[in-house]
Parts: structure tokens; C-alpha cells; sequence
């Protein structure tokens, strides 16, 4: 039984997009195999029990039958009877309890060991996936899917194994009794399966058609909620945003016409499988046979007993439908998410002789087709400072990023100290390459653990050089609780101060090469100062790759390349380049109008400034 | 029994119908007066298989067909109340949802704009949106109708097998409050473990998308054991308090079903021994057996069903705390401003939780204190200071936000709450730092500036704030979608959009937050061309970061970063004076000369 629900073969939601060459196939359920034997044996205990009491009340009628006609009753059989019903009924509940119980325990266990198992793999993705979306997908897989895995171990599992035992042993008893009421009782078991297969054949376009919707009215809702502002601010606020009005409009519309239609069939599932329905039915029938003395009396009492009760566990499987295709969706999402290949890692790590950086030929594209980095040859020395600039989309960013494995090449090679980084251990090849991204990266944990993020064993003593080389000391001990404040807790900082802290972290590291992401772009421009100080404390002895928007910031710079297109169209220093009269001198030409027109009397105050 | 059902029922039926238009209310109560009478049937049937089993077991055949005639027509008028119910149902859940749905959507054009600011609120929002409000239209169907049938067939089955069988209903009444009573606890500790798991899992749930959004540097960091720690102890904790709270819901309800199942022995003993006593027909035994053994299945699943009215109850308890939101003050007839100045006056303004606080200090904490200028009509006013002094916070104020705890902020003369959201909204074009944008052309996002614009006055607008330049680079230029939030564009760009839609809307006052980001030599040509077009003939006030338009400024406000003004009046004056805008002017030239490495 919980073969079918649980292989990961099973087509819910369409195929599953084959990506990559063969990802390993993936067991969600592996680790709980032993338990869901547990889960299947104490239904199947549990449902036959529950037979157990009905069959006893039969028996007791049978049993009790020649007092009707005022002769004896074998009273010790009837207590007998009395006992064992008496016995089978928390039986039947014992063992339904113990398999619902360990379906729920089950699946605590199954949601605790997935969710650290996709983590492990977020931790090994190639450090491109994680985009401006992958938040969302996050959310979405580890806790949402997961959460829905719930359904399966914890009540798909017992309530299938019910409608299957359930149904079969009572007609094995009936078909043992009196064949032709079992055949009677046949019928709403039958009627229930047909019209449940017409219903769902025809839902089944409709139930992708219900997903859709959703999702419209969910990305309305969303939109709506945060450009909320933005509506209201334009004097919008008092209707309700167009889009929104348009999509629960559009979602009702389809709504409606889709319970309308399964209204129908559903009703007609629920009224002609209803106990009092069936019961008329079977008395009906009872009451015919044994009108021309076919069957005796006491034989059409089995099939009122048990008859009445063989649709209710389908009935339930019925309504748990949804939640069964939501479970389903999530086993192949989250199954989805766990075949995506992670980042190679070295079989034979090598070891880098030095801390160059070296880019040889190399093209990268995002998808096939599309590349946005054509042949760049470039070597940054420890010591050095390398600039890339150029427009935005020109492709600087994602070069910096090549080094750090953020992506990995589609031809050429980037190496450091002789070896190709793919080649390096990734511990290793952190502690060559820092990173000062233009995101801050704070975790809400104490501002100790964000400085010594990377370097759990740094001691406080470091910590604090840290800090007071990125000139957030002062600050820090201004906190409610130095630098035990959690930050987005008892820590506001702003953006400025962030990036301190993560300046401090990386001097913490100390790694020989940083790549130096336009990391005083995002910056409050009012701390500004005190980043450009910690800069360059951090600029010290390094090798440094930056991008840079900036140009004046890197006048100095040993090297500045200029990106265009992917390619590096001029390179050289300051000076050279702008004697080329090139693309450089124009980006320079533009930045320095744009400068002198914030400040057009900089004579002036430069004077005042020293 | 009853009573426990119709307790349960009550609070979750009547907060449902708290929230629904009179209307739809009808309807839902006709609904449950006909899941009701079905229940009713329902039990009936089981009742009327007493007498029929009685004549047909002791061959008395006109009985038999007279009780199956019963039966069959209690069994016909549950087919057509229950083919009425059922569809009913369904069409009720939509018309449920189109009323939350619209109650909702109007709530969220009610509420101030200051509640969505809140960093968690809108994905609470949109979630309730969704999939809670869907859940809560289904409710009816998909737990106010099993609860029903739970509790009235066994209510009927009780008052059909008192008449039957009055000893034998004692025996189940006896039991009644007992039952009633476990339910009782069962639900209050179901809700009790529910919070707590709320709780938990809201942790767990952040702490792995924190661990995501910051894999970039945990990678880089080589040794992340740190943050790994975090989450894995917040995957821990949730493990545990979901094995806790399955055992003690698991714990309940098995205490529920034993007295439920003890209360089936105790009817069967008791039968069996009048039946044998002679006391009790021999039919009408087996009768009340199986109407004993067929009710105590819906009453046993009824425990199950605790989780799924909890749930519901938290999701109507998201709602409630929703609509609970006050809002703030609108006029019964806006007043008139007389002229555009802007003045705050003796403003005093806190955030009322962190959530609401963001970067602008923490919670309950004062951010504006006692705070007055005025921007002069007509002119331009920087606002300037240290990070964290309230800059935003002014100009959320001005565009009705929040009103201040004290103090006035006013518009010509009139204080805004005199002026109402929709006069303000009228009078004042923001534009904020995070612009948003919606997921549209960009055409479509500058002309919510001004819905009935002409192509002309779009045009104009775009090209003011150098849109145009933007949108060649674009793919499909003005028809390219900027994609949810505008992500397609960069934050100087998107600004850009939101200058031209200000333009566009041609407010008298214009309230600009500058972003904060330094912008590349286009956008701060651009940003500071369109500034001047701006400030030609209207109030602006801009929270100003870039170094040209707090120098060019009619007026300088610098802040002192506790919530008062430190200094006011023109950089020239300002300069001369040489206290802390003066200092603040040096820093900020240093800066905007600083080099990575000197040459």
C-alpha cells in the first residue's frame, strides 16, 4: 500500500523536468522505511478490529435468536460474545491510535532529517543559484513542501490501509453469511468507486486550471500588499488595487463555475453513499428476500451491521483528496530540490603555491548561447589592487564573482597560486579569497558571532582589534549589550554599520586576496567616512579585486580594466588609460561632470576640509 | 453532547459570520440549519431500525413494510435536504470567499500605510490572503458539517433510544458530560500546543532563509559552523515541540475515545444482561447495539477534527487581529489648506513595536521629539543627519504614514488629519527610497502618477526624470516588464520611474527620500536634473544624501539625531556658522574624495 503512495514514481503534478545528466534518484523516505511498516501493520490491526464488535453483534443476535421463540440461550457463548466485543473495541482503537501516533512521529522525524538534508545541500549549491528569488524557493521547499510531506506519513498511509481492510474482510464475512445481501452491499461500494473515477477524470484539468488561479491571485495579493504605498500614496488607496480587483475576480469566476460542476457529482457521491441511504437500500432488499422465505431474518442483519460502514473509510479518502495532491506536489517539489547537483567538489584537492589570481581565457555563460564574458585574461597579485569598471551590465560582477566560485567557468581557467579553484578545497580556497559583498550578509545572532562569522575560534581579544580596525568599536559598545547585543534585536544598526561589521569579519579572516564588490555602493552615505577608513585599513598588504562605479575612488589602482560587452576593452593604469582617449576617458569624462556638479566650489571646501 | 459541538461550533461559526456582509450570513445559516436536519435524518434512520428489525425479526410482516416505508421516506427526505445541502454548500464556500476577499482588499486600502511598513506584515498579509482565506471558506464544509453530523446524529440516536429504551439512554446520558468534558480539554490544549508550534516553526523557518540569503558569505567564510549552528538548534527545537505537541494531541484524544468506548461496554453489558433478564426484547437489543457501535465512529472522529477547527481558529484569529487595526481619523469634510507650506510642529513620533521601527530606531523608543520647521512653499528643504535621527521618519509623517503621538504636522495651514488620506494623497507625491514597482511596463508604473494622463504629459514626465534613457537600453523599451518590484531595473533607475510618476501626478508638494545607495555618474544626473524640474514650482522637502542637493537646497535641515534639530538654514549660513552641519559638510567632502589607494 504505502509502496504506491510513497515511490517517488508516481506522476502528480506532470513529469518531473530532467535536468542535469542523471541525478541520483532520490529516497525521501528512506530513513522511515522501518517505521512505515510499523504504520501499515497497526492499521491493518487497528481496521480489522473495528470489524471484530460488528460481527459480535451478529453473533449475539444469532445467539440470542431461540429466546425469541422462548427456548434456552447459551448465555455462557453470549458473554463470551460480550467479552470479546468488549475487548475488540479499544483494541481496534489501541491499534488505529498507535499507527496514527507513529505516522505523526514519523513524520516529525521525516521533516526534521529532510529539512537538514536540503540544507546540507544548500550549503554545497553552486553559490550562483542563490539569486534575488531564492528566498522564495527556500521558504517555499524547506518549510512549506516539507510541511505538506505531513499528509502522507501522518494519515495517507493508515486512512488507505483502512479503506482497503476494512471493505475486504467485511465482505469476506458477508460473502460467508448470505451471499446475496453481500451482492446487494456490493452495489454503493461500486456506485461510490465509479462515480469517484468519472469525478476525478474530469477534475483533473480543472485541479491544474485551481493551481493556476491560486497562483495569480496569490502574486495580485502579493503585489498589492507591497506596493501598497505606492497605491495609496496615488490616491488609489481608497478602491482596491486594479490588479487585485481583476485577479479575485477572475479567481471567484472560475471558482464558482468549478464548485458549481463538482457540486453535482459530489452530491450525488454524498447522498447516494450516506448510511441512511444505504440503509434503505439493504432493508429494502432484506425485507424482499426474506419475504418469501429465501433468507431467514437473522441473515440480512450482517449486511445492516457491516454493510453500512464499507464506504465511510473511501469517503474519507475522498475528502482528504487535497490534501493528498498538495503532499504529492510537495514529495516531487522537494524530491525536485534534492536532485539538483551541488557544486563539485575536488577529488584530489590541490594545494595553491602563493595567493595570484588568475583568470586565462575565460568565457562564462549563464545559459548555452548567452555568453557574457568572452575571453578575459587577467592576474591579480597580492599586494596589488586590480579595478574593474565599465557600464552596468558589462559584465563586472560577474567576473569578480568567478573567483570565489560564485559560478564556474564555461571555458578557459581561474586558478590561484597555480591551481585551477575547482581543483582547490573549498576551506582552502576561502582562506585565499575574502569577499566584501555589497550586501551586508548580518545574521540575527550576537554582533561577536557576525564579526567572527568565518573564524569560530577567533578570541575576543581579535574580535575587538577587528572592530576597532573597521571603526565599529565605539559603536559597538554603545549597544544595550556590547557585543553580546543580538543584531535586529536589541542591535539596530544601520546599513553603514553593517558593512563595518562585515569589514571586520574579513580582517578577521585575513585572507590574501578580497574581492571588493562596489562595497560602499549600498552605503549610507552619511557613514560613508568611516567605511572608506575601515576600507582602508582592510586594503592593507592585500591583493584586491574591485569593481568599482565610482572612477575617482580608483585612480590609484595598480591596474584598471574596462569591461564592455563581457570583454576587457582597454586596460592599464589611470594615467594610461586616460591618454588612450578611449572608453575609459569617456566613463571618466562623465563621472568627473556629474562629480563637479555636486560640488562646484570644491576648491573651497577641500581647503576647509584639511 | 451536543452542547460541546455547539460550543465549538458557535465561536467558529459566529466569528465567520462576524466577518461576512448580512447577506452571505443568511445564507450560512440556512446552510447550517440544513446540515443540521441532515444530521437529523441521518440519525432518524438509525432510530426507525429498531422497530423494523423488531417486526421483521418476529415475522410480523405488515410492521416490516410499514417501518421500511418509514425508512424509506426518512431515507428520501435526507436524498433532498442533503442534494440541497450539498450544493448550497459549495456555492456558499465562493460567496464566503468573495466577501472575505473583498472585506479583506478593502481593509488593506483602509489601514494606514504605516502598518505595511512593518517588515513582516505584508507576507503575513498575503498569506492570510490566500491560503487563509480559502481555508476559512471551506470551513463550513469542511469542519462545521463533520462536527455537526458528529455531534447531532448521536444527539438524535440518544432521544430516539430514549423512547425506545429509556434504562439504556441513561446509561449514554451518564456519559454524556463526561465526554463533553474531555472534549473541552482536548480543544484548549490543542490550541495551547498550536501557538507554541506557531512559534517554533515561524523560528525554524527564518533562521533557513537566513541561512540561504546569507550563504554567499558563510560560504566564502570557510567555516560556517556558526550559523549552521543557529539553524540546526532551530530545526531541533521544532523536531521537539512537534513530537510534543503529537504526543499530547495524540495523548487527548486517546483519553477521549476510551471514555467514549467505555461508555459502548457499558451499554453492551448493561443490554445484554436486561435482554437475558427478559427485561429487554431480544431486537430492540440488537437495534440499540448497532445504533451504539454505528455513533460512536462520528464522536470518535470529532477528536481528530480539534486540529482542524484550531486551525481555523488561528487563521480567523490572523483576521480578527486584521480588522481589530485601528485606523487613523478621516474628516467628514476635508478641509481646504490655504497655500502649500509644509510645518510640524512640536512633532513628537515613536514606532510602536520594532517590527514597525526598521532602521529608524528601536522600539517604543522616541524618534522625533518636540521636532518643528517649515518647509516654505514654493521652495526646496534638505533634511540631513546622522543615520537613524528620524529622516524617514518625516517624510512618512508627511505623507500620512502615522500621525504623530503629539504635535501637528499641517499642509497650508490645516493639520493633516483635518485634511484626510485622501487630500493628502492628492496634495503630496512621495517618493521613497525602496521604490516599488509593480510587475508592468514601465509605461504602466509612471502612469499611476496619473491614470487619465495623455501620451503627452507621460512623455514629458518621462523624459523630465531621463526615463527615456532608461528605457532604450530596455528590451522591448517601453514595453519591457520591470518584473515584481522592479527588480529588472537597479535602485537608481527605479527611482528615476518613481520621479517621473511623481512629475506626472503633478502634486503641489513633492517628498522625496534620496537613496541612500551612491548612484553611477547617469542616475545622479539624472536624479539631480529631474530635482530641478521638481523643485521649479512646487514645496519639495527631500531627505537629501547626495552632496549637490543639500548644497543647492533653500533651506538645510540638519537633525541631531535625538529626535530635535540641531541646526536650520541655508549652507551658506549654515557653513559660516561652523557648528555640526558644518562639520557634517567635511566629513561628507572627504568622503566623496576618498580614494582606495593614493596613486
Amino acid at each position: 500500500m504505502s509502496g504506491t503512495v510513497l515511490s517517488p514514481s508516481v506522476p502528480a503534478s506532470g513529469p518531473v523536468p530532467a535536468d542535469g545528466p542523471e541525478p541520483p534518484p532520490v529516497d525521501l523516505f528512506a530513513p522511515v522505511r522501518a517505521r512505515l511498516v510499523w504504520i501499515v501493520v497497526l492499521a491493518a490491526a487497528g481496521a480489522a478490529a473495528t470489524v471484530v464488535p460488528l460481527v459480535a453483534v451478529v453473533e449475539l443476535a444469532r445467539t440470542l435468536w431461540p429466546a425469541l421463540g422462548g427456548q434456552p440461550v447459551d448465555t455462557a457463548r453470549v458473554w463470551w460474545i460480550v467479552a470479546i466485543a468488549a475487548i475488540a473495541l479499544p483494541l481496534s482503537f489501541a491499534a488505529a491510535w498507535g499507527s496514527i501516533m507513529v505516522g505523526h512521529l514519523t513524520d516529525a522525524r521525516l521533516q526534521s532529517e529532510v529539512r537538514t538534508r536540503m540544507v546540507d545541500l544548500l550549503g554545497r549549491l553552486p553559490l550562483g543559484w542563490f539569486g534575488s528569488r531564492s528566498s522564495g524557493v527556500v521558504k517555499k521547499t524547506v518549510e512549506n513542501d516539507v510541511s505538506a510531506l505531513h499528509h502522507l506519513t501522518g494519515h495517507a498511509v493508515h486512512d488507505l490501509v483502512v479503506a482497503i481492510v476494512v471493505p475486504v474482510l467485511s465482505l469476506v464475512y458477508l460473502f460467508a453469511t448470505e451471499w446475496r445481501m453481500a451482492l446487494a452491499c456490493l452495489v454503493p461500494l461500486v456506485l461510490t468507486v465509479v462515480l469517484y473515477g468519472v469525478m476525478m477524470a474530469g477534475s483533473r484539468e480543472q485541479l491544474v486550471r485551481y493551481d493556476e488561479s491560486v497562483e495569480r491571485l496569490n502574486g495580485a495579493t502579493v503585489e498589492f500588499v507591497h506596493g501598497i504605498a505606492v497605491v495609496k500614496s496615488f490616491g488609489q488607496g481608497r478602491g482596491r488595487h486594479a490588479g487585485y480587483q481583476r485577479e479575485t475576480g477572475r479567481f471567484l469566476q472560475f471558482y464558482r463555475g468549478w464548485m458549481n460542476e463538482t457540486s453535482v457529482m459530489q452530491t450525488v457521491i454524498e447522498v447516494a453513499t450516506a448510511p441512511v441511504v444505504v440503509l434503505v437500500w439493504l432493508a429494502a432488499v432484506g425485507t424482499w428476500l426474506t419475504g418469501d422465505g429465501t433468507v431467514a431474518p437473522v441473515d440480512i442483519l450482517p449486511a445492516l451491521v457491516l454493510g453500512l460502514g464499507l464506504t465511510a473509510p473511501l469517503l474519507q479518502l475522498g475528502y482528504t483528496g487535497q490534501a493528498m495532491r498538495t503532499a504529492l506536489q510537495a514529495r516531487d517539489s522537494v524530491t525536485r530540490f534534492l536532485a539538483q547537483p551541488a557544486q563539485s567538489l575536488p577529488a584530489r584537492p590541490v594545494a595553491p603555491r602563493d595567493s595570484t589570481a588568475e583568470f586565462t581565457g575565460v568565457s562564462f555563460a549563464y545559459e548555452a548561447d548567452r555568453e557574457v564574458l568572452h575571453d578575459v585574461t587577467l592576474t591579480c597579485r597580492p599586494g596589488t589592487v586590480t579595478a574593474l569598471v565599465g557600464p552596468s551590465g558589462s559584465g563586472k560582477s560577474t567576473l569578480a564573482r568567478l573567483l570565489p566560485r560564485f559560478h564556474d567557468v564555461t571555458e578557459g581557467g581561474v586558478s590561484v597560486g597555480g591551481a585551477d579553484v575547482r581543483e582547490i578545497a573549498p576551506s582552502r580556497l576561502y582562506a585565499e579569497i575574502g569577499f566584501v559583498l555589497q550586501d551586508a550578509h548580518i545574521l540575527r545572532t550576537t554582533v561577536r558571532d557576525n564579526i567572527r562569522l568565518a573564524r569560530p575560534g577567533a578570541d575576543d581579544d581579535a574580535v575587538e582589534r577587528a572592530a576597532r580596525a573597521a571603526r565599529i568599536h565605539d559603536r559597538i559598545l554603545r549597544l544595550p549589550r556590547g557585543y553580546d547585543s543580538v543584531v535586529g534585536e536589541d542591535a539596530h544598526l544601520s546599513g553603514g554599520e553593517e558593512q563595518r561589521l562585515t569589514i571586520a569579519r574579513a580582517l578577521i579572516t585575513d585572507a590574501p586576496i578580497l574581492v571588493l564588490d562596489e562595497a560602499t555602493a549600498a552605503l549610507d552615505p552619511d557613514s560613508e567616512a568611516a567605511v572608506q577608513d575601515a576600507i582602508s585599513a582592510l586594503a592593507v598588504d592585500r591583493g584586491l579585486l574591485v569593481i568599482a562605479h565610482r572612477l575617482h575612488t580608483i585612480t590609484g589602482a595598480d591596474a584598471v580594466l574596462v569591461l564592455d560587452g563581457g570583454r576587457i576593452v582597454e586596460r592599464g593604469t589611470h594615467e594610461e588609460l586616460l591618454a588612450l582617449r578611449g572608453r575609459y576617458r569617456d566613463l571618466w569624462e562623465r563621472h568627473e561632470r556629474a562629480r563637479s556638479a555636486g560640488s562646484p566650489d570644491t576648491a573651497g571646501t577641500d581647503r576647509d576640509a584639511r | 453532547m451536543s452542547a460541546a459541538g455547539t460550543t465549538a461550533l458557535r465561536t467558529l461559526v459566529g466569528r465567520l459570520l462576524a466577518l461576512v456582509p448580512p447577506a452571505v450570513g443568511r445564507r450560512l445559516r440556512i446552510l447550517v440549519t440544513l446540515f443540521v436536519a441532515c444530521a437529523v435524518l441521518q440519525g432518524l434512520g438509525f432510530v426507525l431500525l429498531v422497530p423494523f428489525l423488531t417486526a421483521l425479526f418476529s415475522g410480523d410482516r405488515p410492521g416490516t413494510t410499514y417501518w421500511l416505508t418509514g425508512l424509506a421516506v426518512v431515507g428520501i427526505g435526507y436524498a433532498v435536504v442533503g442534494t440541497v445541502a450539498g450544493r448550497r454548500a459549495q456555492i456558499t464556500a465562493a460567496e464566503v470567499l468573495s466577501a472575505l476577499l473583498e472585506r479583506f482588499g478593502d481593509r488593506l486600502a483602509e489601514l494606514p500605510i504605516g502598518w505595511f511598513v512593518a517588515a513582516d506584515r505584508t507576507g503575513r498579509a498575503s498569506e492570510a490572503a490566500t491560503r487563509g482565506l480559502n481555508f476559512v471558506a471551506s470551513t463550513t464544509y469542511v469542519i462545521v458539517r463533520p462536527v455537526i453530523t458528529a455531534f447531532v446524529i448521536p444527539a438524535t440516536v440518544l432521544v430516539g433510544a430514549a423512547v425506545v429504551e429509556p434504562r439504556i439512554a441513561v446509561v449514554l446520558l451518564v456519559a454524556a458530560p463526561v465526554v463533553w468534558l474531555t472534549y473541552r480539554a482536548i480543544a484548549a490544549s490543542t490550541a495551547r500546543a498550536s501557538h507554541e508550534h506557531d512559534d517554533v516553526v515561524a523560528e525554524a523557518s527564518s533562521r533557513i532563509v537566513e541561512y540561504a540569503r546569507h550563504q554567499p558569505a558563510l560560504r566564502t567564510a570557510s567555516d560556517s559552523t556558526i550559523a549552521r549552528g543557529l539553524l540546526d538548534e532551530a530545526i531541533g527545537r521544532r523536531d521537539a515541540v512537534a513530537r510534543r505537541t503529537h504526543l499530547s494531541a495524540g495523548g487527548a484524544t486517546a483519553l477521549f475515545a476510551v471514555v467514549v468506548h467505555l461508555c459502548v461496554v457499558a451499554v453492551l453489558v448493561f443490554g445484554v444482561w436486561l435482554a437475558l433478564d427478559g427485561g429487554l426484547a431480544v431486537p430492540a437489543l440488537i437495534g440499540l447495539l448497532v445504533l451504539t457501535v454505528r455513533f460512536t465512529e462520528p464522536i470518535v472522529n470529532s477528536g481528530a477534527l480539534g486540529g482542524g477547527i484550531a486551525a481555523a481558529r488561528n487563521t480567523l484569529d490572523h483576521l480578527d487581529e486584521l480588522f481589530a487595526e485601528p485606523v487613523l481619523p478621516e474628516p467628514a469634510e476635508p478641509a481646504q489648506p490655504r497655500g502649500h507650506e509644509v510645518r510640524f510642529d512640536r512633532v513628537r513620533f515613536g514606532y510602536g513595536t520594532s517590527a514597525d521601527a526598521g532602521a529608524d530606531g528601536a522600539a517604543g523608543e522616541t524618534v522625533l521629539d518636540d521636532l518643528s520647521f517649515t518647509a516654505p512653499q514654493g521652495a526646496m528643504t534638505a533634511i540631513v543627519g546622522p543615520s537613524g535621527s528620524g529622516k524617514s521618519t518625516i517624510v512618512r509623517l508627511l505623507a500620512r504614514f502615522y500621525d504623530p503621538g503629539a504635535g501637528t504636522v499641517s499642509i497650508g495651514g490645516v493639520a493633516l488629519p483635518d485634511l484626510g488620506s485622501t487630500r493628502v494623497a492628492e496634495l503630496v507625491a512621495p517618493v521613497f527610497q525602496d521604490v516599488y514597482l509593480f510587475d508592468g511596463s514601465v509605461i504602466d508604473n509612471i502612469r499611476l502618477g496619473r491614470p487619465d494622463a495623455t501620451d503627452e504629459q507621460l512623455a514629458a514626465a518621462s523624459r523630465h526624470a531621463r526615463v527615456d534613457e532608461i528605457v532604450d537600453r530596455l528590451p522591448d523599451g517601453w514595453d519591457t516588464a520591470v518584473g515584481e518590484g522592479g527588480v529588472l531595473l537597479s535602485g537608481g533607475e527605479r527611482q528615476r520611474v518613481a520621479i517621473a510618476r511623481a512629475l506626472l501626478k503633478d502634486a503641489p508638494i513633492v517628498v522625496l527620500d534620496e537613496a541612500t545607495s551612491a548612484l553611477d555618474a547617469e542616475n545622479d544626473e539624472a536624479v539631480g536634473r529631474s530635482l530641478d524640474e521638481l523643485r521649479r514650482d512646487r514645496t519639495v522637502v527631500v531627505v537629501a544624501h547626495r552632496l549637490q542637493t543639500i548644497r543647492t537646497a533653500d533651506r538645510v535641515v540638519m537633525l541631531d539625531g535625538h529626535g530635535g534639530i540641531a541646526e536650520q538654514g541655508t549652507h551658506d549660513e549654515l557653513l559660516a556658522r561652523d557648528g555640526d552641519y558644518a562639520r557634517y559638510w567635511r566629513t561628507r567632502h572627504r568622503a566623496a574624495g576618498w580614494r582606495l589607494r593614493s596613486p
